[in-house]
């Protein structure tokens, strides 16, 4: 079920709201729990058993790790479950693939579908396992607490990635008071907005581009912005619906994207783009690796290792791992020539941006081949016309498009928000116009679902 | 008031106005079938394990809440709304609007496609034609595309190339160009087809080709249906255009023709008066869709007939050939096979014509051999 579809927004959430508010406070978690599971059931109903196993198995490994001696044995155990998880459901198939292309054998694939969200839920288990064990929280006794940690259908299938010691003491206790959906009904419509109005249609025209018969330089480049802006909106407009569901249910998620387009540097991009998962792997991996405090060589060892694995899950395949060392071969050059910072920011901003377009170009390619031939394209390597009538036609059409996704990229509405902010007339128009806003978001974000718009399901594969 | 307490009011409001949409979702009964989009409507699916286990029900259930969500139709036209005037988008679902015009974009020339018509109408040639004493034509009718893609700067098929591979691949057939006596107001604005009272100088130009009779103005009196016409782009568009009038261009010789349907074996007039409470008012022509018609013409002034390989636009065309022939026979392979005309048609000195338009070329695959 996704949360830019009919079925969530007008039947699901509704009936979860009015029986969330309903239930006593005592059983409000209870309810989001089983919630939760017919939100994952309605997308996964045979991984709904993994999902439950998970949640016990963890719940028991956190309370093992806390109270008995074997408390290293049992986080031991809790990292290879998760990784076990992911590397039979989401891996196998990937590395079996490229042993057969590379031996030549022809050993067969396990072909199982991959359980929507892995990749997010996985990781909240073991960073709570290893925050145990670190002493950073106290294990969770309950179980349906623990399960509504887990499997806590705002931000189960796209993040945040949301740890444990965030929500601990919101699972335990939260102030579950209606003036939570005035404050979280903003930033859910905000992410719809994003979702529906800017991330589909920007995804509209990368499926055109596929489908074209008169492909041109100019339509490919079109092609690469759009599919930036598309990831873009789509991730950080699911972040926002998150956020903003979670604050209707009375807890905060944190923040996951903070206009990375706008960053001077690969380094500061990834401390703007999927802030959870950049924050995952430094605390979890980076680090306990030896992060930058090591030898000079094993340092580059550790980059190298933490942005394949941040490029593997994104997805199982080369162009993934490909895209993760792009980032990590950018960060070490970035280190390596302190004088990049002293560049005008405008070459700044434009090698960000490039490197930034140029790499989703590789992470959307089927295979390496159509990276190839989409860089080849992008170039002018593919003996391509400039342009096409249909390039032309397109660029029409969708220049306004790219203009509001370039302004939505950055914080400019929000400066003017603040700017409008500092008069008293300014908080009273703003205070009538971003409801009245709200409501006709919601209409037209409705009347693109009703029309059956294109409405594609981006995290399949992480 | 203080702006937090206004602030929250309205936010309420808005939680009531979704909420209130959510209630009508609810409670609303499903409608059969939507008029605007011509088609029928997703309806609550079964409930069963099994349904559930696969996935079926989920996949079902979200059509049936997306096709009978409350003001569906208004919502489309919302949507539509934005998308042309503050997207600024040129089509909404393919379809776009010049000058009150809706058009479909049909684009790239599928080639396949192509090669799929001249195969079957090849075989008919093989089996049916090939030493007959039969005079075979054909005409490629174009699509309001033609007329508007390109002068607007909205992507059209290479139209040269399809007409010339037609050409091309008929050998046995004589062409026929009628490109130069339409233009885009010869079509229903809100429609795919073509308005029989404007076509004239299109049916002139395939009699002159055949040597048949030419219809001339003055036999014919255009009359107006006193139903509005709804054409299909205007529910695909969903934008709220002006209905149509659709006008029957009638005359004696016409009102005695009859028209028999091999299918249902029954005898009808040219135009089907029954299908004004159709759907699809074009049905009127001839009655709609259907796989083997023959018009007789009790006062031809002349033995010969006529045989039509067609699609829909045929239908309304057709009548203005007829004063020329004793029998109008249409066959539409989309219904039939071609293996089946033996049983219906001698092929021995008839005129026959291969009357399709750029839109069936171009989307042929129900085209049957």
């Amino acid at each position: 079920m996704l949360f830019s579809g009919i079925p969530f927004l007008f039947y699901f959430l509704p009936a979860v709201l009015i029986l969330y508010f309903l239930v006593p406070s005592k059983l409000k978690n209870s309810v989001l729990l089983l919630c939760s599971l017919v939100f994952y059931a309605w997308g996964e109903p045979n991984y709904v058993l993994l999902m439950l196993v998970s949640i016990l198995l963890y719940y028991s490994l956190g309370l093992g790790i806390g109270r008995t001696r074997f408390r290293c044995t049992f986080l031991t155990l809790s990292v290879i479950v998760g990784i076990g998880m992911l590397a039979i459901f989401k891996y196998a198939d990937f590395f079996i693939s490229s042993v057969n292309e590379l031996t030549g054998t022809a050993l067969p694939l396990l072909k199982l579908a991959l359980p929507i969200g892995i990749s997010f839920y996985t990781f909240q288990c073991m960073s709570y396992t290893i925050d145990v064990y670190r002493g950073h929280t106290a294990p969770q006794k309950n179980l349906i607490d623990f399960g509504t940690y887990v499997a806590l259908f705002p931000q189960l299938i796209a993040g945040p990635i949301v740890r444990y010691v965030d929500v601990a003491q919101e699972l335990r206790q939260r102030e579950n008071r209606w003036s939570n959906i005035v404050e979280g009904l903003p930033r859910f419509l905000v992410g719809l907005g994003k979702k529906v109005l800017l991330a589909n249609q920007f995804g509209l025209l990368t499926e055109l581009f596929r489908s074209t018969s008169q492909p041109s330089v100019l339509f490919y480049w079109m092609y690469a912005i759009a599919f930036t802006l598309h990831i873009y909106f789509d991730f950080s407009g699911y972040s926002d619906m998150a956020i903003g569901l979670g604050r209707i249910f009375g807890f905060h998620f944190p923040e996951n994207f903070d206009y990375p387009y706008l960053s001077g540097s690969i380094t500061e991009f990834w401390r703007r783009w999927h802030m959870t998962l950049g924050g995952w792997f430094r605390d979890y991996v980076y680090i306990p690796l030896g992060g930058s405090r090591v030898s000079r060589g094993r340092w580059v060892i550790n980059i190298l290792i933490v942005w394949m694995l941040t490029g593997l899950w994104h997805g199982a395949a080369w162009n993934f791992v490909l895209w993760g060392l792009l980032y990590a071969a950018m960060l070490l050059l970035e280190k390596s020539i302190p004088g990049l910072k002293k560049l005008p920011g405008i070459l700044r901003h434009g090698y960000v941006l490039l490197v930034t377009v140029l790499g989703f170009v590789l992470f959307n390619a089927t295979d390496l081949t159509q990276a190839a031939d989409d860089f080849a394209g992008l170039f002018g390597l593919s003996s391509l016309p400039a342009v096409t009538a249909e390039t032309w036609y397109y660029l029409r059409s969708y220049a306004p498009l790219f203009v509001m996704g370039i302004i939505g990229a950055t914080p400019v509405l929000k400066l003017l928000r603040q700017k409008l902010y500092a008069y008293p007339l300014g908080q009273k128009c703003l205070a009538v116009a971003e409801p009245a806003a709200m409501a006709v978001l919601l209409l037209i974000c409705t009347a693109y679902l009703v029309d059956g718009s294109f409405n594609p399901f981006l995290y399949f594969r992480f | 008031m203080d702006n937090k307490c206004i602030r929250s009011i309205l936010t309420v409001c808005v939680a009531l106005l979704w909420a209130g949409l959510a209630f009508f979702a609810w409670i609303k009964t499903p409608e059969p079938s939507s008029d605007a989009e011509r088609r029928t409507l997703a309806q609550m699916p079964a409930f069963s394990s099994e349904n559930v286990l696969s996935g079926t029900f989920m996949t079902q259930f979200e059509e049936y809440t997306t096709d009978q969500f409350p003001f569906r139709q208004r919502f489309r036209q919302l949507k539509a709304e934005f998308h042309y005037n503050v997207l600024s988008q040129r089509d909404n679902n393919g379809i776009y609007l010049v000058d009150g015009i809706a058009a479909k974009l049909e684009y790239p020339l599928n080639d396949a496609s192509v090669e799929h018509v001249l195969s079957v109408m090849n075989g008919v040639y093989d089996r049916y034609l090939a030493g007959s004493d039969c005079q075979v034509y054909q005409a490629v009718i174009p699509d309001k595309g033609y007329y508007l893609a390109s002068e607007n700067v909205y992507p059209a098929m290479d139209y040269t190339a399809l007409m010339a591979r037609m050409e091309q691949g008929l050998p046995w057939a004589v062409s026929i160009d009628l490109t130069d006596c339409l233009s885009a107001e010869d079509y229903y604005r809100t429609d795919t087809h073509w308005r029989q009272e404007r076509l004239l100088s299109a049916a002139q130009r395939l009699c002159a080709a055949m040597e048949a009779v030419e219809p001339l103005p003055d036999d014919y009196t255009p009359t107006a249906l006193d139903v509005p016409f709804y054409g299909v782009y205007y529910g695909q568009a969903a934008i709220p255009m002006e209905p149509e009038t659709i006008y029957l261009m009638q005359s004696e010789l016409l009102a005695d023709c009859t028209v028999y349907n091999y299918e249902t074996q029954q005898t009808a007039n040219v135009y089907d008066m029954a299908k004004r409470s159709s759907k699809d008012l074009y049905d009127v022509y001839l009655s709609g869709a259907s796989a083997l018609l023959q018009i007789d013409n009790p006062n031809a002034a002349t033995d010969r007939e006529l045989v039509v390989f067609r699609d829909s636009f045929a239908s309304s065309i057709t009548p203005l050939l007829v004063q020329g022939y004793k029998t109008v026979t249409l066959v539409d392979l989309r219904y039939m096979t071609s293996s089946m005309l033996e049983q219906f048609i001698v092929f021995d000195d008839q005129d026959v014509l291969l009357l399709y338009s750029t839109l069936v070329l171009n989307n042929s695959n129900s085209l049957k051999g």
